[in-house]
């Protein structure tokens, strides 16, 4: 039997869950300007929001999703505010950013292992069908080829927002000099919290389809954010479409890696990507 | 001048509230320290401590809430009865988290802070393997019911397990393997103790038997199978056999064997052999699986009484049947033990070694020389979302 169909589909599967992570992750980092570790626990925050109103309180996923999104995006924004922004509003330096928001990550971690006990949850069941497909030799839930057509949808809204409209505009703006962006006229605070706001929802998106297809658990947030910034680094952080690249060469790269030795080995062959990355390639797949 | 005055002034205060600050905490601590003292001396009749160390948290928290509550049953037993020789138990319970890291400073806390001189733990094989070394030390006797890791063989004199070593889980269902005319299995081994002493000991006997067996293993932390399991299943073995350490590591890859169409002839470990909910859930896939528990005996008198005060005071069945006999036999003996030889670690230690043919829930328990229980694994099979004896 030749595996390089499903090597394939699963490269696939991975690269459009890193991609909706990224999407997130770089939107946050180009404006922000600092590495956002708590982004990672919204994958959490989301997934349990829908595990809590689907399966505890048995609401449709028509509703449920919807608020979780909300709600994820509503704690993203919080976190800017309450933290964040206070934090930027004393010139804090990156460092100190980031160290606070692994305070957020492991905090909101901690809130839900002890709301819903840090046992590992299927969101499986709540599916009414997901069957097996076959695709030129290789098999897809029909669930995985929904967040694929998620990625590639969502990658080409955010793309057309950013070039199209001017809140999209402002955001490059900001990107590119926060300083020039406030003289002539931008109101930085208030763009920078809206950002934050649908990176939540963004990052929660990814949570939801996380647990659909393989469930969540409160310490989930630190390893898929690792992935989303490994994907963000490898395609050039901070620029939202390279992060699309990043993520699908991480998830081809740890598939096929470990077609020939053992998967044991899948964790080390992406961080010597990525710090072959860091060491020679530091602006990414493409040149600035 | 004055502002530097106002500084020296306000140094001044500082340093004296913190002098009162100071002076408040250590008087606490000496008048704290002295009533424990004068408590000890007063009270004869205090409970006996007995440290526990098993898993809260994580994926193998449902272990270890099983466990917490078997052993509660078994305490208030005993405890109703008139306690041990007129003292009642008491359990200090930490969570050692499935991990040797967080056993080890459960144990060091349970030894140097609340002195206990029996240890009952840990749940999981890397938990004791851990946990062994401090217990030794401090002359604690480490006491497992459910630690099954042939590693932990004569691993020291302090530790004794009545939960039989997987050497027989492994060799049990080698034998059946290849009495089936398996050639080659492919095995997923998660990075654990215990799963790792279940594949030592199947491949043993089964690489012995002229046997292949096409490897994989996995992170605990690991959610995405798939590459693996391709692999795995590229490499047209005649069997699978999935070596997790937990019920929840098990769904997760027996959901992505579903999601790729394929359907192997299955074999598990008792780890999630023990678990009636995961096996209903899979029940087609696992059709015809085949594991090896060291079972429990429905027709034991005590251990019937077991499930059925677990289910009146819990509410629900006894999950993972198979240490919940073990787990509830351990409380007594330890009732036993101290009775016999008295509350210390050393004799309870030696005092294990000379356990033969002792009653209890899980049928005969005798201990070995290198703190094994003697028995073993029966060979079962997965039919109709339910577990029964292998024929």
């Amino acid at each position: 039997m030749d595996i390089v169909p499903q090597l394939i589909a699963n490269s696939i599967i991975a690269g459009s869950i890193y991609t909706i992570l990224a999407l997130g992750f770089n939107l946050i980092f180009s404006t922000a300007k600092f590495i956002d570790m708590g982004y990672g626990v919204l994958t959490a925050v989301c997934g349990y929001g829908v595990f809590f109103l689907s399966s505890k309180l048995g609401f449709s996923l028509a509703f449920s999703i919807p608020v979780a999104l909300l709600v994820s995006g509503l704690v993203s924004f919080s976190a800017y505010k309450l933290i964040y922004r206070p934090l930027r509003a004393r010139k804090a330096s990156g460092a100190i950013l980031l160290i606070a928001s692994l305070g957020v990550l492991f905090f909101l971690q901690a809130i839900l292992a002890i709301i819903f006990t840090s046992q590992f949850q299927g969101l499986s069941s709540i599916l009414t069908s997901n069957q097996t497909l076959e695709l030129w030799g290789g098999t897809m839930t029909e669930l995985q080829v929904i967040t694929t057509g998620i990625a590639l949808v969502l990658s080409l809204i955010v793309l057309i927002f950013l070039k199209g409209s001017r809140f999209g505009k402002a955001i490059i703006a900001i990107s590119d000099d926060e300083e020039v962006s406030k003289i002539i006229g931008i109101d930085t605070d208030n763009l920078i919290g809206i950002v934050f706001f649908i990176g939540g929802i963004i990052g929660g998106l990814g949570g939801i389809l996380i647990g659909l297809d393989t469930g969540i658990e409160p310490t989930m947030g630190l390893p898929w954010f690792l992935s989303a910034a490994s994907a963000a680094i490898i395609g050039g952080i901070g620029n939202v479409y390279a992060g699309i690249a990043g993520a699908f060469f991480l998830a081809f790269v740890e598939n096929f890696g470990i077609w020939k030795v053992a998967g044991e080995w899948r964790l080390t062959i992406v961080f010597v990507v990525l710090l072959v990355f860091l060491t020679w390639r530091p602006q990414g797949m493409f040149p600035r | 001048m004055e502002p530097d005055a106002q500084g020296n002034g306000s140094s001044v205060a500082k340093t004296a509230i913190w002098l009162v600050i100071l002076v408040l905490i250590v008087g606490g601590l000496i008048v704290y320290g002295n009533k424990g003292k004068e408590k000890k001396e007063e009270v004869v009749k205090e409970p006996i401590k007995i440290g526990v160390i098993l898993p809260l948290t994580g994926d193998a928290a449902s272990y270890g809430e099983g466990a917490r509550n078997v052993y509660q049953i078994a305490a208030d037993e005993i405890n109703v009865a008139g306690g041990v020789s007129g003292r009642m138990l008491e359990f200090i319970i930490e969570d050692s988290k499935c991990n040797g890291k967080d056993a080890t400073s459960a144990a060091q806390k349970l030894v140097n802070v609340d002195k206990v001189q029996v240890i009952l733990g840990g749940f999981c094989s890397g938990e004791s393997i851990a946990a062994t070394p401090v217990a030794a030390e401090a002359k604690v006797t480490l006491f497992s019911p459910g630690s099954s890791s042939p590693d932990l063989t004569g691993i020291s004199p302090y530790f004794f397990r009545n939960y039989p070593s997987d050497a027989s889980q492994g060799k049990a269902l080698a034998d059946t393997a290849i009495a089936k005319g398996w050639k080659k299995v492919a095995l997923i081994q998660e990075q654990t103790d215990y799963a790792l002493g279940v594949y030592k000991a199947f491949a043993e006997a089964f690489e012995g038997a002229g046997g292949v067996i096409v490897k994989e293993e996995t992170s605990t932390a690991n959610s995405d199978f798939r590459s693996q399991l391709t692999k795995l299943k590229a490499a047209k073995a005649d069997a699978l056999f999935v070596d997790t350490q937990t019920p929840a590591m098990s769904e997760r890859i027996f959901k992505q064997i579903q999601d790729l169409k394929w359907s192997p002839a299955i074999i598990i470990n008792d780890a999630t052999a023990g678990d009636v909910k995961v096996i209903s859930t899979y029940k087609t896939l696992l059709e015809g699986a085949l594991t090896a528990e060291f079972s429990a005996d429905p027709n034991n008198a005590q251990f019937a009484k077991l499930t059925a005060d677990y289910k009146t005071k819990f509410g629900a069945e006894l999950p993972f049947q198979a240490y919940g006999q073990t787990e509830y036999d351990a409380v007594y003996m330890i009732k036993a033990a101290i009775e016999a030889v008295g509350y210390n670690g050393e004799k309870i230690a030696a005092w294990s070694r000379t356990v033969i043919d002792w009653k209890g829930a899980s049928g005969s328990v005798t201990i070995g020389t290198n703190g094994d229980r003697v028995g073993g694994h029966t060979v079962e099979v997965v039919k109709g979302g339910k577990i029964e004896k292998y024929q």
